[in-house]
């Protein structure tokens, strides 16, 4: 007998693994969450908060949000400390069998079994003596220290301490054979650097990396802060010598200054260790009958899955919580996609930008069926495929964009005349401007990168040098690009030098592609800073005569014949002004898109509008490709419409539009009669509205000021906690009778009034908690309660000990319990 | 400002690129783990791996010449155990110290060294009649030792199971050495002999990088040894002439030679484990601490069995700490100790080891190398540490039971 295959098999219940079983449950698939710990989460919930004054943008936190989430869904059938027994494959699907003993059927494994951190062993790595000194730990371990706030005990007395990273242990080996960049370990101890600046701001902190892997809007930015605050040293020691005198640790290092070696004392060395397989994986890969890479990944062609297995997240290759979450909706709107589900109805797309990039994301669009409009003011000549339907229209100016997902209404005005275009959803691709100082005054004949590489190699030069991140910071394009050139360029007997500041590896084959570029002959020169080069024109090319970082005191002069200097991103022209159409806020650097990872990747507040492209971030041809199946997994299987109870009471309206004004996520609009409405396909339940309505006229059922306020006993401590971080933190603690938990939306729920009822009513204090700054879903929330909290505290009778703001992360659990014990009943 | 003009053409990249993966210097990664893992751990000066490598990546032949790092490098290849890419430093180094530029650089005494050894096989300018008449004074004196006539030190007899190659410090100023090794092969009961057409094991042409000349240094060896029709060619304990004989032979000759090799400490262990050699530990009755030489340990691989042998001679072998792939140079590798220029610099790049040897709280020492032999007792009198130092093969001769 065939059984039932409409069942998924979801292995692993990290953040691909819930990523994955939500959106198949969105879908009315019942779906089996496989567990093999006691907890969802994967080890991304064990993550600290990375938080500082401001949210840093790790994600972790979501981790615990969707676990709660997952947790909640009726379609998931979570299964706890189990992993798979048993499979047989049966006609198109699988019989499965648990370690619970539970049989289940299954259409498809979506196998998400994500990583282990690296482990130092002294065998592989003597010279690090990791299990000798206490004080040589791992980026694991110091994690685990931060969540549980035991780091400042651990250093003891050393004030102020000094404290080294070093970076690369595990990864960009091949000694080791693991020749792969591990994606996060960058990111991950330039984010507890500056937790630890926070902590500690005396520390004096050294980060020693190889090519610090800057990639990605939040990183970049955290790495330019942090390069005024920490000392970053290229070159990672590789050996941990103990002082026999003071017991501290030293490191001995090649000092520029003195050119010679020097030995360098710390108090604490933080081992930023890369990633491998889980132990699980390598286990379930012979049951599933699939074969992973010699790295023991999924990231690369020589692995192979077989037929209605699907790998996502860490299992698939090294990448970080965003990455992964991206990667889990993918493989289930693959699932979806292979089970014969269809998009419930045609899409409309809106894809707003001049660039190829636009092109190549309305192509790709049309392609899967989406009828595709293209504002571009750079129509390309090209017809479409036969059954795509693709408009390539130059907007010309583009007046406004009103109206939520499903309903867009762009007016725009070409020679003179205006018109109008609807859509169900936009994707924001503007074209960033791209500089470079090739072709301009002492480059006059330089060429940029792209021009190289589109270079026929028979009509190369011999020798050229090719300046990578010269005018920028380091972009990841141009690294790809000027090792794939480079090395075509020598394989067919041309000299190619490299002058970098840095190469980034990116991706799975990233490190291989730059160990092949070398092996080639491609010669790369390192500089501090780009002022360490000069350039001069000869008859013949270009003479550059440059400070090598690695050889001190010895100026290194190249002759060539054919100079390319690398591009660099800028905000484009048009950045602006989309961004305020689009009602949407600039990152630091002015790219489209906030670095709040609540919509990051590639969602904003405003359901329906999507960013793809480098116009918010740093994105190849593979990112880009990940983007928009990302996209297309939201736009094809959207999940159902919630119900937040929250609705304008038109009598007592009195239509000030404070809330069409205010609405976070452009949810409220006007109706046929003028009035304001809250479409609910576009709201996420905020309650900001609810808390600012000047005429109270915007009801909630569940969260109205008089319920709320009702909620917290006489003489109790009011803790109001937003749903999506400090609730989620309370979740694992047992509450002490005197404090009474309320969960609201968000924290910008609250407002004078709710809090001085709540105080009227007897509640003893008003503890308010919600997210960090900068990661609120809905943005300002944040914001939002600690000015009311401020207000609060300039009336006269409220002092802070009665009424008070904390930011929670949802994964401080620990802090958020300190925050209890400190308010005592007065 | 002077510049150096990069160029990739140039003998030493032509050299070093020419070879398999591991050895192409164009891989470095520029990690500078390399750096960290240098013995010089003290004081200004010395080698900077990375300089090394990236100098010779791009052709600054001048530069690297000039810099006086090519000789300051003990050769040691304690930073290629962790290079990424497995770039293997000891080639670099003698290959960049072999070009013709840098020629200027090599120490006087080891140029002369190399230069009699050639003329007369013998580094030390031991000529074939002074050895025969020692060898055979000693040999009478040996009989008289062991009180049989039978027991002789022979020399350039065919047919011979083994044929043992003294260091030149054997045949000079520790003469009980070579009389010690002797005991050794008396108690094995197994033919042996010397050969006075080679009478040392050394080969400088590796610390000088030039293949020729420690080709002919190995040519000179090899052949009378395959003349006499030996089955084993027996080293006295020397680091880097082991590891060019163990290690190097074939691809320096262009063939295997006709024989096996194996080092003293390693012959008597296998003898031991027959059963046929017995030791008395408590001829040694105190813990002792061994150092890896690296040519031996590191290099060629030789960890265990001077261990092993040391074990049966003493009560119980201390490791350094770190050891093994791990251990830290004595500080006179590479050609240094063979400079009478570098007293001084020697007592520098040899506090490492000192402080290790300071560490085991120990009197005693041992080592399979009579070069670091040296070095480490230089270093226990600079240092006060108050050890006495011995080699591993003296250890078992003294705790020989006969």
């Amino acid at each position: 007998m065939t059984p039932s295959f409409d069942n998924v098999l979801v292995l692993g219940g990290g953040v691909a693994g819930m990523a994955a079983a939500r959106t198949l449950g969105d879908r009315n698939i019942t779906v089996h969450l496989v567990e093999a710990a006691d907890q969802l989460g994967g080890h991304a919930a064990s993550w600290a908060c990375m938080a500082t004054d401001v949210c840093r943008h790790c994600g972790a936190c979501l981790a615990r949000d969707m676990a709660h989430q997952t947790a909640l869904h009726p379609k998931i059938s979570i299964h706890l400390n189990t992993t798979l027994d048993t499979l047989e494959k049966i006609g198109q699907g699988f019989d499965i069998r648990l370690t619970s003993g539970e049989t289940i059927p299954a259409a498809r494994i979506i196998l998400a079994t994500g990583f282990s951190p690296f482990a130092p062993d002294p065998s592989l790595l003597p010279g690090l003596h990791f299990t000798e000194h206490d004080k040589v730990i791992t980026t694991t371990q110091l994690n685990q220290m931060l969540k549980d706030e035991t780091l400042t005990d651990f250093l003891g007395t050393a004030t102020p301490p000094e404290i080294a990273f070093i970076q690369c242990v595990g990864s960009r080996n091949r000694r080791l054979e693991r020749d792969f960049c591990s994606q996060v370990c960058c990111k991950i101890s330039l984010r507890h650097t500056r937790k630890l600046l926070h902590i500690l701001p005396d520390a004096a902190i050294t980060l020693f990396h190889l090519d610090l892997q800057t990639i990605g809007k939040e990183t970049r930015c955290l790495a330019a802060d942090l390069s005024l605050m920490i000392e970053m040293a290229q070159g990672i020691p590789a050996e941990i010598l103990e002082d026999q005198d003071t017991g501290r640790l030293r490191l001995v290092t090649e000092d520029p200054g003195t050119r010679s070696r020097i030995a360098r004392s710390f108090d604490l060395v933080v081992l930023s260790v890369g990633m491998s397989p889980s132990p699980e994986l390598e286990k379930m890969a012979s049951r599933l009958g699939i074969t992973p890479n010699h790295w023991g990944f999924f990231n690369t062609k020589d692995a192979s899955l077989a037929d209605g297995i699907y790998a996502a997240g860490c299992a698939a290759g090294p990448k970080d919580i965003l990455g992964s979450k991206q990667e889990g909706c993918i493989a289930a709107a693959k699932v979806l996609e292979d089970m014969g589900h269809k998009p419930e109805k045609q899409t409309d797309v809106l894809v707003w930008g001049d660039g190829a990039q636009a092109v190549t994301i309305a192509r790709t669009l049309a392609k899967k069926g989406h009828r595709t409009i293209c504002f571009n003011r750079n129509i390309p000549d090209t017809k479409a495929a036969s059954g795509q339907e693709i408009t390539f229209t130059d907007p010309g100016k583009i007046l406004s964009v009103d109206g939520v997902a499903g309903h867009f209404t762009i007016r725009h005005e070409t020679d003179g005349t205006k018109k109008t275009v609807t859509c169900k959803t936009i994707i924001a691709a503007p074209e960033p401007e791209f500089t470079t100082p090739a072709g301009q005054g002492t480059f006059s004949k330089a060429i940029d990168i792209d021009a190289f590489s589109r270079i026929p190699v028979d009509q190369l030069s011999d020798t050229s040098v090719i300046l990578l991140d010269y005018t920028g910071p380091e972009y990841k394009a141009a690294s790809r690009l000027a090792l794939t050139s480079a090395m075509a360029a020598q394989n067919t007997g041309r000299q190619v030098t490299v002058v970098m500041h840095k190469m980034l590896v990116h991706g799975a084959l990233g490190q291989q592609l730059y160990d092949q570029a070398r092996k080639a002959g491609v010669k790369f020169l390192r500089v501090n800073t780009p002022g360490d080069i000069q350039i001069q024109p000869t008859k013949t090319g270009f003479s550059v005569t440059l400070d090598e970082a690695t050889l001190p005191g010895i100026p290194i002069t190249l002759l060539c014949s054919t100079l390319a200097i690398g591009v660099s991103p800028l905000p484009g022209p048009d950045f602006e002004n989309t961004a305020g159409l689009l009602k949407q806020r600039l990152d630091r650097e002015g790219f489209l898109q906030s670095a709040n990872i609540r919509h990051r990747l590639t969602q904003s507040p405003r359901r329906g509008i999507y960013f793809a492209g480098t116009c918010h971030d740093e994105v190849d041809d593979t990112d880009l490709a990940a983007e928009l199946n990302d996209i297309m997994a939201g736009i094809d299987f959207t999940g159902p419409v919630r119900d937040f109870g929250v609705e304008v009471n038109q009598k007592k309206c009195v239509q000030c539009l404070t809330c069409l004004r205010i609405c976070p996520h452009n949810a409220i609009v006007l109706n046929e009669k003028s009035r304001p409405e809250i479409v609910a396909e576009a709201c996420f339940g905020c309650h900001l509205c609810v808390a600012n309505c000047p005429a109270l006229a915007i009801a909630s059922e569940q969260f109205s000021t008089d319920q709320v306020a009702a909620l917290a006993g006489k003489g109790q401590v009011a803790v109001l906690a937003c749903q999506r971080s400090a609730a989620l933190a309370a979740g694992p603690l047992d509450l002490p009778g005197h404090i009474r938990l309320i969960s609201v939306p968000c924290a910008c729920r609250i407002n004078q009034n709710l809090v001085l009822k709540t105080l009227l009513n007897g509640a003893d204090k008003v503890i308010v908690t919600g997210c960090h700054e900068e990661n609120c879903q809905s943005m300002d929330g944040t914001a939002t309660a600690a000015a009311e909290v401020d207000r609060l505290l300039a009336i006269p009778g409220i002092t802070p000990d009665k009424v008070s703001w904390h930011s929670v992360a949802a994964n401080e659990t620990r802090t958020f319990a300190r925050i209890l014990s400190d308010a005592k009943i007065s | 400002m002077k510049t150096a003009t990069r160029n990739t053409d140039t003998d030493l990249s032509r050299l070093l690129n020419r070879l398999t993966r591991g050895d192409n210097i164009d891989e470095c990664l520029t990690c500078g783990i390399c750096n960290s893992r240098c013995t010089w751990f003290d004081g200004p000066g010395g080698p900077i791996p990375r300089q090394i490598v990236r100098m010779a990546v791009l052709g600054l032949e001048d530069a690297l010449v000039s810099s006086n790092m090519l000789w300051d490098c003990l050769v040691c290849n304690r930073c290629t155990q962790e290079c990424p890419m497995g770039i293997t430093m000891d080639l670099v180094v003698t290959r960049a110290r072999g070009m013709a530029a840098a020629d200027g650089q090599i120490p006087e005494d080891i140029k002369k060294g190399i230069k009699t050894r050639l003329e007369l096989g013998d580094v030390n300018g031991l000529t074939k009649e002074e050895f025969v008449e020692t060898v055979e004074w000693m040999s009478e004196e040996f009989s008289d030792e062991m009180e049989d006539p039978e027991a002789l030190i022979p020399h350039d007899q065919a047919g011979c199971k083994f044929l043992y190659l003294p260091n030149p410090r054997e045949l000079g100023i520790n003469l009980m050495h070579l009389t010690a090794m002797a005991k050794l092969f008396y108690a094995m009961k197994e033919t042996w002999t010397l050969s006075s057409h080679h009478t040392d094991v050394t080969n400088w042409g590796y610390f000088v990088g030039k293949d020729d000349v420690a080709k002919e240094m190995a040519r000179m060896v090899v052949e009378p040894a395959e003349a006499l029709g030996i089955e084993t060619l027996v080293l006295s304990e020397c680091g880097h002439g082991y590891h060019v004989l163990k290690c190097r032979v074939a691809r320096l000759l262009g063939r295997e030679p006709k024989f096996n090799v194996v080092s003293i400490p390693e012959l008597c262990l296998s003898y031991a484990q027959k059963g046929i050699l017995r030791f008395d530990p408590d001829v040694h009755p105190y813990e002792i601490a061994y150092h890896d030489p690296c040519n031996v340990a590191r290099k060629s691989g030789g960890y265990d069995p001077p261990r092993q042998l040391l074990d049966m001679c003493c009560h119980g072998v201390k490791e350094l700490v770190p050891n093994r792939e791990d251990g830290v140079c004595c500080g006179g590798g590479g050609g240094i100790l063979q400079d009478s220029t570098t007293t001084q610099k020697r007592m520098i790049t040899g506090k490492p080891k000192a402080d290790q040897m300071r560490a085991t709280g120990l009197k005693h020492l041992a080592t399979a190398c009579l070069s670091c032999h040296r070095q480490l007792g230089e270093l226990s009198t600079h240092f006060e540490l108050g050890m006495k130092v011995d080699t591993v093969a003296a250890l078992a001769s003294e705790s020989l039971v006969l």
